[in-house]
């Protein structure tokens, strides 16, 4: 189970009051993922994010360039708020690793229905996401583009 | 004079031991050689075009040797001792051919088909130690010397 004190200690939930982290923990299952597993394959429906709390993973993006992610809190799989809700990168995991998932569909429901909430974590996602555009297909792009 | 007695009186005893002797010491040196086969064909391979360092190498195989035997002395988390420094020497020679800098999936399946063990935990490894570097094009590359201080992840 994930508690309210598992999540304070990520970046990303920083801004996050304790409402909202009650509902985000609600939510939140943890996940173990054996070293080789591919948590994401790129181009399969977005259905969870994950926040790393232990491990390392291998961001492989199309054509073959790839990121490397070691430090707890790192988030994995934004495509599942974003429409449309389709992993544009694939995920694998460098060694044996724990995660915290939060299903898509539930988040995105939370972040539809609180504005609050919805621009904290946008917001969030939105500096992973500017990291990552350089590695990103040109038509990802421009579908980005066009939501924002 | 027949039998044992013929035997004895023409250093029969003494013939038979040393021919022994001679096939046991041939067949040592033998094994010896074979066991020598597999790290001198992979020598051939690696510096075949510089006979100059021919002696050199056969120095370092023996230092190589001794080095092994002493990392079966200290085994480290899950993996077989020795086992990082065997994948991690893999690798380097995979990048030799394939150039610098590297896309690591490419790397990591290239080495999973030449049958490495531990690929991804070696790689993970190299990476946090800082001997391998991300770079902010999504291409990695061994770190020299002075680098090798700076681990960590190549990009968030």
């Amino acid at each position: 189970m994930i508690t309210i004190e598992d999540l304070k200690r990520y970046e990303i939930f920083a801004e996050m009051d304790l409402t909202e982290l009650k509902l985000l923990s609600a939510m939140a299952e943890e996940r173990q993922a054996r070293e080789g597993e591919e948590l994401i394959r790129a181009g399969s429906p977005a259905q969870t994010l994950y926040i790393l709390q232990e491990g390392g993973l291998m961001i492989t993006f199309p054509g073959g360039r790839a990121i490397t992610l070691h430090k707890p809190g790192r988030v994995v799989g934004w495509s599942a708020l974003v429409s449309p809700t389709q992993y544009t990168a694939s995920v694998t995991c460098l060694t044996d690793s724990t995660l915290i998932a939060f299903p898509g569909s539930e988040l995105l429901r939370l972040v539809q229905r609180n504005v609050v909430f919805g621009t904290k974590i946008m917001r969030k996602i939105s500096e992973v996401l500017s990291r990552r555009l350089p590695f990103l297909q040109d038509k990802d792009k421009r579908l980005l583009k066009q939501r924002s | 004079m027949t039998g044992f007695s013929a035997i004895s009186a023409g250093n029969g005893w003494l013939i038979s031991a040393l021919g022994i002797s001679v096939v046991f010491f041939g067949l040592a040196s033998l094994a010896f050689i074979i066991s020598f086969l597999p790290r001198a064909i992979g020598w051939w391979n690696e510096h075949g075009q510089t006979p100059k360092y021919f002696f050199p190498l056969v120095k370092s195989l023996f230092a190589q040797r001794r080095t092994k035997t002493a990392r079966f002395t200290e085994a480290r988390g899950i993996h077989e001792p020795g086992e990082i420094d065997d994948v991690e020497e893999s690798l380097r020679l995979i990048t030799a051919h394939t150039g610098e800098p590297f896309k690591l999936p490419r790397l990591i399946e290239m080495a999973e088909q030449r049958g490495l063990a531990r690929v991804h935990s070696t790689i993970n490894r190299l990476l946090v130690r800082g001997t391998i570097i991300g770079g902010d094009d999504g291409l990695f590359r061994w770190a020299k010397g002075s680098e090798k201080e700076i681990p960590g992840e190549s990009k968030s």
